[in-house]
């Protein structure tokens, strides 16, 4: 290992480079500064802490979480629980504890809570689910968003079962949402260079060698999965806030999957692609709906049929796969100075010969 | 993490209190912003009402607009999406929106509303019938252009008992939606005012469910079969239930609430009778008003068809009594038109009077029209208003 620089001196801007671009999105809203522009930005912002939450289980231990939305879940009923107004509560959720009946917070402490609670919540599941691996603990991950879900659903007097939860503090201002992103990433990358990281990667990469070098695999999926559901509880936290209401479905099979294309298209394993996926996803699908709406090109009107974006997103998501299956970065961080490429995608040799 | 969130905190509060004010709306004429869903499930819900109610805006306009301004249409699209409504919201409140239109559904349409309120602005909801949909889930300048679901269910009930002479009354609540227990609410404060009238029995089943083979063993084993059950159920699962209630043989009358109006749906039964729907205008072309089997001649105009059930009719008494607040304001300022719908009481519009107070922007009172249906064929056959509105106090509660 002499002479090689620390793995902190060869990475470190990875996370610079993504906070440089989620910063570009904050002045694009600063410039642009109308009401739904800011509020796409801010979705996207959301977005980012979603995947990059999806990422630091999926990306490092190599199992498919199903079940992460669930966690989102929690968070978004923990900020609302905490940050409504004591009348509302009182009136519709009469069977939250007295303390949180009386009270309210300021969302910055909603915020916090989501995602303690959140990862709270992913520890005790995930020590049991950590124990399994590939496809079972897949399934598992997913029963435990159904069983969320169904509790919050039916849970009438806590969570107001399927009714609309409103009343939450509504946050227009794409600050936030900015620092939460950066947070995130930054959350995420100080996890993949650590030592757990380092180890959990090693465990996807080759599990037996792992193992056999004493990389104690269910623990530090533990540790990933913890980490991961308390992101997943902010992005719910955000969410509610951006949106100032919440139900059970919002928090189901459709958030799970775009979350999860988003991650896949931009490249399962690099944390660039956890970002790059959303933001690119993102633009593409905007473009679409400017174009449902029309665009006047040269004096003529032109206009996609509505519900055109849903299918043009998902034939842009094959088209991607099909020449970048590992997809858009390739698996790979984004650094500086871009590192030269072998045929193979893979990282060319140093010159003096020693490998990598 | 901590510190970092805390920092965020810090950054938020300075920015929320540097957050400028929405632009001002252009002078030279007023914007109606329609933040509905143009695709998606709901785009069913929202179309037919939005109809209706670009039908009156251009009558105001022919008759020379709102304060001698021509009213302009701005349109967004929800898309169904709960995130994507707060966009529709705020992009229809950029372009200068005076009035926005949200959603049929309450949770559909609440984000909307939500960014409405935040920005001032007075929002309707075409359709929602719950009493969330207003003062109590948005805030003071949020409305309601239908009638509340638990008015349905008490007219029905006080109606049945009046007319019908019904006495035993049987319950049967789908438990789908917020609509099905609103009516249901309704039918439960109306009952016990009824002198002699009983609850027999009451049961749950869910719109989805194949067969409610078991809940009509139970009616049937009743010692009696009950003068009237009160049927508190939707499309599509309450046509199915309809049948099977009739297959087992059971012939009490059959009470509903509007939301089985409308005659698409009945060459699916077609020998059904003895069953009743309160209905705020008919579709069937036999309304007692000329004027509104004018609108639904109007409305076949313009839309090329029919109007398929009276959902479409709230959205022409949503415009019509916001362009009388406005006139009477003299401004499209959000408190004075607030006001001005909150002095209206029994305010006649084509589909029945209409009252707004400070405490409750939705109508817990309401004349409905009595729709029955023999021998497959819908028809008026009465028109009824509950003798006493339902209070604030008990829907809130709900």
């Amino acid at each position: 290992m002499a002479g090689r620089p620390s793995i902190l001196a060869r990475t470190w801007t990875t996370p610079v480079i993504l906070i440089i671009i989620l910063a570009a999105l904050q002045l694009a809203a600063l410039a642009v500064g109308s009401g739904p522009f800011n509020q796409t930005i801010i979705e996207i912002f959301i977005r980012v802490v979603l995947v990059v939450g999806l990422y630091v289980f999926i990306g490092n231990s190599g199992v498919i979480s199903f079940g992460h939305i669930g966690f989102t879940c929690l968070g978004a009923y923990m900020t609302a629980w905490l940050t409504m107004l004591p009348a509302i509560k009182k009136s519709k959720l009469k069977g939250l504890p007295d303390i949180i009946l009386d009270n309210k917070l300021a969302y910055g402490w909603g915020l916090l809570a989501a995602v303690i609670f959140a990862g709270l919540a992913a520890f005790v599941a995930g020590k049991v689910l950590m124990r399994l691996s590939g496809i079972a603990a897949s399934i598992a991950t997913f029963a435990v968003l159904a069983v969320i879900i169904q509790v919050y659903s039916n849970w009438d007097s806590v969570t107001g079962a399927q009714s609309s939860v409103v009343g939450i503090p509504i946050v227009r201002v794409v600050w936030p949402y900015f620092l939460c992103a950066g947070a995130a990433v930054l959350v995420a990358y100080a996890h993949q260079i650590s030592r757990s990281g380092l180890a959990l990667r090693a465990a996807r990469d080759e599990a037996t060698a792992a193992a056999a070098s004493g990389v104690d695999i269910p623990r530090e999926r533990l540790v990933a999965f913890t980490i991961s559901g308390g992101i997943m509880g902010l992005g719910g936290a955000l969410f509610a806030h951006s949106v100032g209401v919440v139900t059970p479905d919002t928090f189901y099979l459709g958030l799970t999957f775009i979350t999860l294309s988003m991650l896949v298209v931009g490249g399962m394993n690099s944390l660039s692609g956890a970002v790059l996926g959303v933001v690119i996803l993102s633009i593409i699908i905007q473009l679409l709906r400017w174009m449902e709406k029309g665009v006047d090109i040269g004096g003529a009107s032109f206009a996609l049929p509505l519900g055109v974006q849903e299918i043009a997103i998902g034939a842009v998501m094959i088209v991607i796969l099909m020449y970048r299956p590992a997809g858009l970065t390739r698996n790979r961080e984004l650094v500086w100075p871009p590192r030269k490429l072998s045929p193979e995608g893979r990282p060319a040799a140093p010159a003096d010969g020693k490998t990598a | 993490m901590k510190s970092f969130l805390q920092l965020g905190l810090g950054a938020a509060l300075g920015a929320l209190m540097l957050a400028a004010p929405a632009a001002m709306a252009a002078g030279d004429k007023i914007v109606v912003g329609f933040a509905t869903a143009q695709s998606g499930f709901m785009q069913a819900y929202d179309k037919p009402a939005e109809d209706a109610a670009r039908i009156r805006i251009d009558e105001i306009n022919k008759a020379g607009g709102l304060l001698g301004k021509q009213i302009e249409i701005v349109a967004a699209d929800t898309k169904t999406d709960r995130a994507e409504g707060a966009k529709a919201g705020l992009e229809v409140i950029d372009k200068g929106a005076d009035l926005v239109v949200v959603s049929c559904d309450y949770d559909f349409g609440a984000p909307a509303a939500l960014a409405a309120e935040a920005a001032g602005k007075v929002s309707f909801f075409l359709c929602a019938e719950s009493v969330k949909a207003g003062i109590q889930g948005v805030g003071p300048h949020s409305f309601s252009a239908s009638v509340l679901a638990a008015v349905q269910g008490a007219t029905m009930a006080e109606w049945a008992y009046n007319k019908k002479n019904a006495r035993t009354f049987y319950r049967l609540l789908d438990t789908w939606t917020e609509y099905n227990k609103g009516i249901c609410d309704g039918f439960d404060w109306q009952l016990p005012k009824l002198k002699d009238a009983r609850l027999v029995g009451e049961d749950t089943f869910k719109n989805d469910d194949a067969s409610i083979a078991a809940q009509i063993t139970r009616i049937k084993s009743l010692p009696q079969e009950p003068d009237a059950i009160m049927l508190c159920t939707m499309m599509p699962g309450g046509v199915s239930a309809v049948k099977q209630i009739r297959a087992a043989g059971i012939k009490s009358m059959i009470l509903n609430g509007s939301g089985m109006s409308g005659s698409y749906w009945l060459s699916a039964t077609p020998d059904l009778s003895n069953f009743f729907v309160p209905d705020q205008g008919s579709v069937h072309g036999d309304d007692p008003n000329p004027k509104v089997n004018e609108f639904n001649a109007m409305y076949k105009a313009a839309t090329g068809s029919d109007p398929s059930s009276q959902y479409v009719y709230p959205g022409y008494v949503m415009i019509d009594v916001w362009a009388k607040a406005v006139e009477r304001a003299k401004s499209t300022d959000a408190d004075a038109v607030v006001a001005e719908l909150e002095k209206m009481k029994d305010e006649p519009t084509l589909f029945g009077p209409r009252t707004f107070t400070a405490e409750l922007h939705h109508q817990n009172k309401g004349r409905y029209l009595i729709t029955a249906v023999e021998n497959g064929k819908a028809r008026v056959v009465d028109e009824w208003t509950i003798s006493e509105p339902i209070p604030v106090d008990y829907l809130a509660s709900k």
